[in-house]
């Protein structure tokens, strides 16, 4: 495949200048590959953001099967869970805890693959919460959670790339609330603090 | 949308890109793409990040979002590329849906910007705002730039895919649908604009 044919030929010599010009191909930021290629991995792993995340009824059978699918992916993988809950400092009323999942072994060649991250978060005066952060374009209709049976805790499992992420929990549409198991950032995405989660080997 | 990515350098601080990035890319990592193979769609990314960030930032209102609509390019490429047809030159697709995608923000930009704007002439008239690029610190660079800026989009857009991208009229007439006359027509138009634009700047 060829990069890049030349039409200057017929072009104007101050046209062909400014064709010069711009033919410059602009510095490329070190992680900017990397920010793409994980965009791209965790959006065709998601639902789109105009797609409901949670099955209608008619088309149940697909998101199940889907559903399915990750968990058979998962156990395939042979992950483990590790996490833990911890009350936040002065704040009784929402206990928020993160659990990830992280594979036993990693590939030592293909580093670039999703991570099934899990989120909780104890809300239950909240009617709903969602999982917001830079994997999902910071969009609440992304990753709602879903209520346990208790009716205490909301939780939802996400893939991830790894890296760095910033992420905070929304709250009945108008709270954002940060995760106090986590570490806090000043995010430029967010425009206040967020809750750091790094995915991958430690 | 597509939100920001956390921590962007400066460019003026980055390196020039790598060979790499701007290297040809073989058809079986597009068939490997295709099956959902991550290490191949990186390859296909890094092949031609440089090349579409370079055709955002002249395609945009707001070059500043050239980064975020170059990903959500390779966003909607990696999840339609399970429907891509070989019978489609790859780079003609790319840039179909990267040029999908800035059209798109520059509509709204302009949406919100409530600039109205009824015809080309006028449009032309205005002056473009500032384009200072942290690449091209040089006048006529920015010179080049501004007068870019200040073509009508659809000429804008024809000029850089065929003088810049290198995609010849026929290609450019199944990538946007437009007769290669029409195309020809928006080439010189935006031809004639610039070298008069840049000629009475030279003399300045």
């Amino acid at each position: 495949m060829r990069n890049t044919r030349d039409f200057r030929d017929g072009a104007d010599p101050v046209v062909r200048r400014a064709i010069d010009e711009l033919q410059r191909l602009p510095a490329v930021a070190d992680d900017a590959v990397a920010n793409v290629v994980s965009a791209a991995a965790a959006a065709r792993l998601l639902p789109p953001a105009d797609e409901p995340v949670f099955p209608a009824p008619q088309r149940g059978w697909g998101r199940i099967a889907l559903a399915g699918g990750l968990v058979a992916a998962a156990a395939f993988a042979g992950f483990i869970i590790r996490g833990t809950v911890t009350a936040p400092p002065g704040s009784p009323a929402r206990v928020a805890t993160t659990t990830a999942i992280a594979p036993v072994a990693y590939s030592t060649e293909s580093a670039v693959v999703p991570i099934i991250e899990q989120f909780v978060f104890k809300a239950p005066t909240a009617r709903r919460v969602a999982v917001i952060g830079d994997f999902n374009r910071w969009d609440p209709s992304v990753a709602p959670m879903a209520r346990s049976s208790d009716g205490e805790l909301w939780s939802r499992s996400i893939p991830i790339m790894p890296g760095r992420h910033t992420y905070a929990f929304m709250v009945d549409d108008s709270i954002l609330v940060l995760d106090p198991r986590a570490p806090k950032t000043r995010d430029p995405d967010l425009g206040a603090e967020g809750s750091v989660r790094i995915v991958g080997r430690p | 949308m597509t939100a920001p990515s956390p921590s962007r350098p400066t460019l003026s601080s980055l390196p020039l890109p790598h060979p790499a990035q701007t290297a040809a890319l073989d058809a079986k990592a597009i068939s490997r793409a295709k099956l959902g193979d991550i290490g191949a769609f990186t390859e296909i990314v890094q092949a031609y990040y440089a090349r579409c960030l370079r055709f955002a930032r002249a395609m945009l209102v707001e070059p500043d979002d050239a980064e975020d609509m170059v990903q959500e390019a390779f966003v909607r490429l990696y999840r339609a590329l399970p429907r891509y047809e070989e019978r489609q030159r790859f780079e003609s697709w790319l840039f179909q849906i990267l040029g999908n995608c800035c059209r798109t923000a520059n509509s709204v930009a302009q949406r919100n910007a409530a600039r109205l704007v009824t015809d080309d002439d006028l449009l032309e008239r205005i002056p473009a705002e500032s384009r200072a690029d942290d690449d091209a610190p040089n006048a006529w660079g920015d010179s080049v730039r501004h007068a870019l800026a200040e073509l009508p989009e659809h000429n804008r857009e024809i000029f850089l895919l065929h003088y810049i991208e290198g995609f010849s009229y026929d290609e450019i007439e199944r990538m946007t649908g437009v007769r290669q006359s029409a195309l020809k027509m928006r080439v010189k138009r935006a031809s004639d604009f610039l070298r008069a634009r840049l000629s009475r700047g030279d003399k300045s």
